[in-house]
């Protein structure tokens, strides 16, 4: 023990006067047997390395730059006693940690990790479990949260916490995470200059990924399976969306993607498969969407009231319920150069693009927007019957909404 | 029998129009204002109208600017939001309503509610923001707009 003691004593002369920091070893079985402990006794720049084993810990306070650094598979387990990690520091980087059985309440947020006024921190390759909040950010910029698997239990409890929750942040990436049983996977609130790259989000209560107020962010090439709904964009400004695949969010309230009052977005090359609605959008203006692909959706794009000069160009609508459903006046949006399955025209010049318009709004989608009952009747001969003749003489539908010039061919067959 | 029987349909029919609060299906819902799937117990409200048709809230905020913004208040029976920090719902003509930065609310406005009066003014010392009742919160939300 005194061997220890005065090791510990040389390690601690050393990190002071001469500035070069041995890392700090935690482990149940050696001298420093607690994270705590560790905090403690760490300088601004130290490493701390923490070994295998199974601490019982909870808030645990990070107020000064250090590096926290899982070895092998320690896990932290909160026993569901409020937040376990909180960070006040910049230049944070903690890793290779398991964190479990966060607290749980109706009125504070508690996390796996919380981190406020954080600058520069780094989350790397750790798996929170039975996460309440998983990383809660607020007011903090350039960070990295990557490689991470985030759960909770949402799916049984309404009052879950979101995975991967940042408020009044910038310039953070959010990469290669995987997210589950959540209440949103990703929440961005007041987030700008950010981007939410190949992350998983599924199975999560609302949202796989959620923008609040948060402009000039873009997400790019990320999964959302099975949520209450895809993605939420809401209130928010130049938004990119790419390479983004939308698939199975079933339910009555249920979309791929819902647009709510966003400006000057871009939704490409995206995929949208068995959704009940894969575009929800409402109040949105300058939006273009292209090159996506809709594939067996209920309604593959609804347009709700209030949106303006959308561009809908080289997206391809296969074997959908419904194309499109529509409210209101035309506007200047445009709906020219797409692919449509249900296209019966035909091609004579073989130009590859057909020689009669096509008409996406299908009378019986109005009646089943006012009566969603009616919905029993969709193969019917008589729905065949109203729908054929809305084709040939519009009446409820815009007569201007139309593709002017449908394409023959799917970009992918 | 005769009788029996219109007395049946009759009941039927005047349950039907009942004006009664059905309980939110939190995580399936949608916010008749935002869409938004409905998941706080601390924010959620509603409203049943006179004829018995029910709205449902994500938010007070959303509540309180869809009665703004299509003056409807005098269609409805009964309107509701939640007592924060109770997990029940309280008529909202009765209820303080509490505005601070501390307690965040679904839609950004950080707006809570309270049925009794002392707990709204013991949550406003304890986290800061000002305290308003029903009618003031309206005011306050017309001054913004919409």
């Amino acid at each position: 023990m005194r061997g220890v003691g005065s090791h510990l004593a040389v390690w601690l002369l050393l990190a002071c006067t001469v500035g070069w920091a041995e890392p700090i070893e935690v482990s149940p079985s050696g001298s420093i047997p607690t994270i705590e402990a560790a905090l403690t006794l760490a300088q601004d720049g130290d490493t701390i390395l923490i070994h295998p084993g199974v601490y019982r810990e909870n808030g645990l306070k990070i107020e000064r730059p250090v590096t926290l650094r899982g070895v092998g598979d320690p896990v932290v387990d909160g026993e569901f006693k409020g937040t376990i990690l909180s960070v006040s520091a910049p230049d944070v980087t903690i890793e290779g940690l398991t964190l479990i059985n966060v607290g749980r309440s109706y009125t504070s947020e508690f996390a796996a990790i919380y981190l406020s006024h954080s600058d520069r921190f780094t989350i790397r390759n750790n798996i929170l479990e039975k996460a309440y909040f998983g990383l809660h950010v607020e007011r903090s910029k350039s960070g990295l949260i990557e490689g991470n698997h985030i759960s909770g239990e949402a799916l049984e409890e309404a009052d879950a916490g979101n995975g991967v929750h940042l408020w009044r942040c910038s310039g953070i990436s959010i990469r290669d995470n995987v997210l589950q049983g959540l209440r949103d996977g990703i929440y961005l609130e007041f987030v700008d200059d950010s981007e939410v790259s190949a992350n998983t989000s599924s199975d999560n209560l609302r949202y796989g990924l959620h923008f609040m107020f948060s402009d000039h962010n873009d997400y790019t090439n990320n999964t959302f399976k099975n949520n209450g709904a895809g993605v939420a964009v809401m209130f928010s400004k130049f938004i990119e969306m790419r390479n983004n695949r939308f698939s199975h969010n079933w339910g009555a309230s249920s979309y791929g993607l819902l647009l709510k009052e966003i400006y000057d977005a871009e939704v490409i090359d995206n995929e949208f498969e068995q959704n009940s609605t894969g575009i929800q959008a409402d109040g949105s203006t300058r939006i273009n969407y292209l090159g996506n692909r809709f594939l067996r959706n209920g309604w593959a794009v609804k347009i709700s009231g209030a949106c303006y000069t959308n561009a809908f160009h080289n997206n391809s609508f296969e074997h959908n319920t419904f194309d499109l459903s529509y409210h209101g006046q035309l506007h200047d949006n445009s709906f020219d150069g797409n692919y449509w399955s249900d296209y019966t025209g035909y091609d004579l010049d073989r130009d590859g693009v057909g020689d009669v318009p096509y008409r996406p709004v299908k009378l019986f989608s109005y009646i089943v927007n006012r009566t969603p009952e009616t919905i029993i009747l969709l193969r019917s001969l008589f729905v065949d019957l109203i729908n054929f003749s809305e084709k040939v003489s519009p009446v409820f539908t815009p007569d201007n909404l139309l593709d002017n010039t449908p394409l023959m061919k799917g970009p992918v067959s | 029998m005769k009788r029996i029987l219109l007395l049946m349909i009759s009941s039927l029919t005047l349950l039907g129009c009942a004006v009664e609060v059905q309980p939110i299906d939190f995580g399936k819902a949608q916010c008749h204002f935002c869409q938004m799937t409905i998941v706080d117990r601390q924010h959620a409200s509603q409203g049943v109208t006179k004829k018995g048709k029910q709205f449902q809230y994500d938010s007070i905020e959303c509540l309180v600017k869809e009665l703004l913004k299509n003056g409807t208040e005098s269609d409805f029976a009964i309107l509701l939001v939640s007592d924060y920090g109770q997990s029940k719902m309280v008529s909202a003509s009765q209820a303080t309503y509490l505005i601070s930065d501390k307690i965040k609310s679904p839609m950004g406005e950080n707006l809570s509610a309270f049925e009794a009066k002392d707990k709204a003014e013991a949550t406003r010392k304890e986290h800061g923001g000002s305290t308003y009742t029903w009618d003031g919160l309206k005011q306050r939300f017309s001054k913004d707009g919409p």
